[in-house]
């Protein structure tokens, strides 16, 4: 047994050691705090609190059977503080027979003691032993769990596995021990509980995202891609969506202002207003030109009103809105046309005796209307009245932004429903219908369980 | 950051709705031409439409 060289105060040491089964060196790098550590040439799992190191199991593997993402002896910084990854474990978990494995790392501050990452199919957590029992609440169902003001709910329970150990634990890990697992969730957050006999150890997991791990730790390369959602993983948009509607609350106030407002102080005014009729029995040119009328105030729109007594007829109008004194031009064409009739299905009608259209920005000035009528011919005489208003509000661009405000707002709420569905379709406690015996991800292990005997029982 | 997105997002909305109905925008569609004679308020034959010629609807059920 040898100890490195002199290291200023606060600088991990390391041990050096040789496994007895196999002769290989092994490394100590949380010295007595370790209370096994296993060799990893032989896969034998050492008494670390014995200066003999007694083997305590050796179990079969094959060589870099699980490669520890984070090698062993990496150090990183969590939470601004710097950590060694000093052991490995692979959990595992059988659902209809299929096994479902998860990876774990203990990571050490010869200072602060040791902490936890975990890892399954890209999602990490950031795990340490509670200090203080949280409050069980299970005459509800699902359970929970309270600690510190906030509210987990049990999200499975599972008897989950050792199946592969490497380095140093802090407590007698053995592989092919079992405990029962239950993880209790309030993203990011997740609260486990892992009884062995009669001890429980409860743990609390933050969720990390792989990059942080990798930055953490500056490790080369990518992080494995986060595959489906987990269990504790926040939702990139339920967090927002309460305060999304609240904005959408403070915006359909805002529309309301707005309408009364535009209502109660727009010009509203009529401005000209005809009566005509067209001869269809007549042929020849139709057109004509009205009086000229006055459109004051600043530019606005320009609210044309056709309304005709047609009876299973139509009538057209060509229109044009021309400024007397700049020649400039409005063109457009307006149709009122009515149907109605009797058939098997009963009576019916089509159309209507009104049409109103909104001419567009129309500046002040002096204007007339040129109107040509257009009908068939020999329909006798049709009557029509044409009138116009000056800024009238448009209610349909109310509808519309009504519309545009509602849209991105339910489309984010119903994503943020689709995460929260799709995290627990995984639970024990899926609502009905989610599909959770039919997902590929069904029966995902718990991330968390992480402690073989923990001292906070 | 959605919300503030949103928040922004609904701020343009309701001024670019602000904005139509000060200035009189329309969804209607209308050909706007510019220079026409002055003769037309005598003669108003002399101004074609271009929507004249237009095929209505002569149907019902």
């Amino acid at each position: 047994m040898s100890t490195s060289g002199p290291n200023p105060p606060g600088t991990p040491q390391v041990k050096a050691l040789n496994c007895p089964g196999c002769g290989a060196a092994i490394t100590l790098r949380s010295f007595s705090q370790a209370v096994t550590v296993v060799c990893d040439h032989c896969h034998s799992i050492l008494d670390a609190q014995d200066p003999q190191l007694t083997i305590l199991q050796k179990f079969k593997a094959a060589v870099g059977e699980d490669a520890p993402l984070i090698p062993l002896g990496t150090r990183g910084t969590i939470r601004g503080t710097p950590y060694e990854a000093v052991g490995f474990q692979r959990r595992t978990i059988h659902v209809d027979g299929m096994p479902y494995s998860w990876r774990e790392y203990v990571l050490f501050n010869p200072f602060k003691g040791f902490r936890y990452l975990t890892e399954y199919n890209g999602h990490w957590n950031d795990t340490s032993i509670l200090r203080s029992l949280p409050t069980v609440n299970d005459n509800m169902s699902p359970a929970t769990v309270t600690y510190l003001g906030e509210t987990y709910r049990l999200f499975q329970s599972t008897k989950a596995g050792t199946s592969f150990v490497l380095g140093e634990f802090p407590w007698q890990v053995r592989v092919g021990e079992a405990s029962d697992v239950s993880d209790y969730i309030h993203p990011p957050r997740v609260i486990s509980s892992e009884r062995n006999g009669n001890e429980i150890t409860w743990s609390m997991g933050e969720y990390m995202a792989g990059r942080d791990v990798w930055k953490a730790f500056r490790l080369p390369g990518n992080p494995p891609d986060a595959i489906g959602v987990y269990e504790n993983q926040p939702s990139p948009l339920s967090a927002d969506t309460t305060a999304l509607w609240l904005a959408f609350v403070g915006f359909l106030v805002a529309l309301v202002v707005m309408f009364i407002a535009f209502e109660s102080f727009a010009r509203n005014e009529r401005v000209f207003q005809g009566f005509y009729s067209f001869n269809t029995n007549v042929r020849g040119e139709a057109s004509f030109v009205t009086e000229a009328f006055a459109l004051k105030g600043r530019t606005s729109d320009l609210e044309l009103t056709t309304t005709s007594d047609v009876n299973n007829n139509w009538i057209y109008l060509n229109y044009a809105l021309i400024n007397q004194d700049t020649g400039q031009a409005y063109d457009f064409g307006r149709e009122v046309s009515y149907y109605r009739g009797y058939d098997s299905d009963g009576s019916w009608t089509e159309g209507g005796h009104t049409d109103r259209v909104a001419i567009p920005s129309v500046p002040p000035g002096n204007y007339y209307l040129r109107v040509e009528p257009e009908s068939d011919f020999g329909h006798g005489t049709i009557a029509y009245a044409i009138s116009a208003k000056r800024d009238v509000p448009q209610a349909s661009y109310f509808g519309i932004a009504l519309l545009a405000l509602l849209v991105p707002a339910g489309l984010i709420t119903w994503r943020s429903l689709s995460f929260e569905h799709l995290r627990w379709a995984e639970s024990d406690y899926a609502p009905a219908g989610s599909g959770d015996e039919d997902s590929d991800n069904a029966g995902r292990p718990t991330g968390l369980g992480i402690f073989g005997k923990g001292s906070d029982s | 950051m959605i919300r503030n997105l949103y928040v922004v997002y609904g701020m343009i909305v309701l001024g670019t709705l602000a904005m139509a109905e000060y200035r009189g925008w329309s969804l209607n569609s209308v050909n706007e031409v510019k220079n026409v004679p002055r003769s037309v308020r005598d003669n108003p034959g002399s101004y074609r439409s271009v929507y004249s010629g237009y095929h209505h609807y002569t149907g019902g059920k």
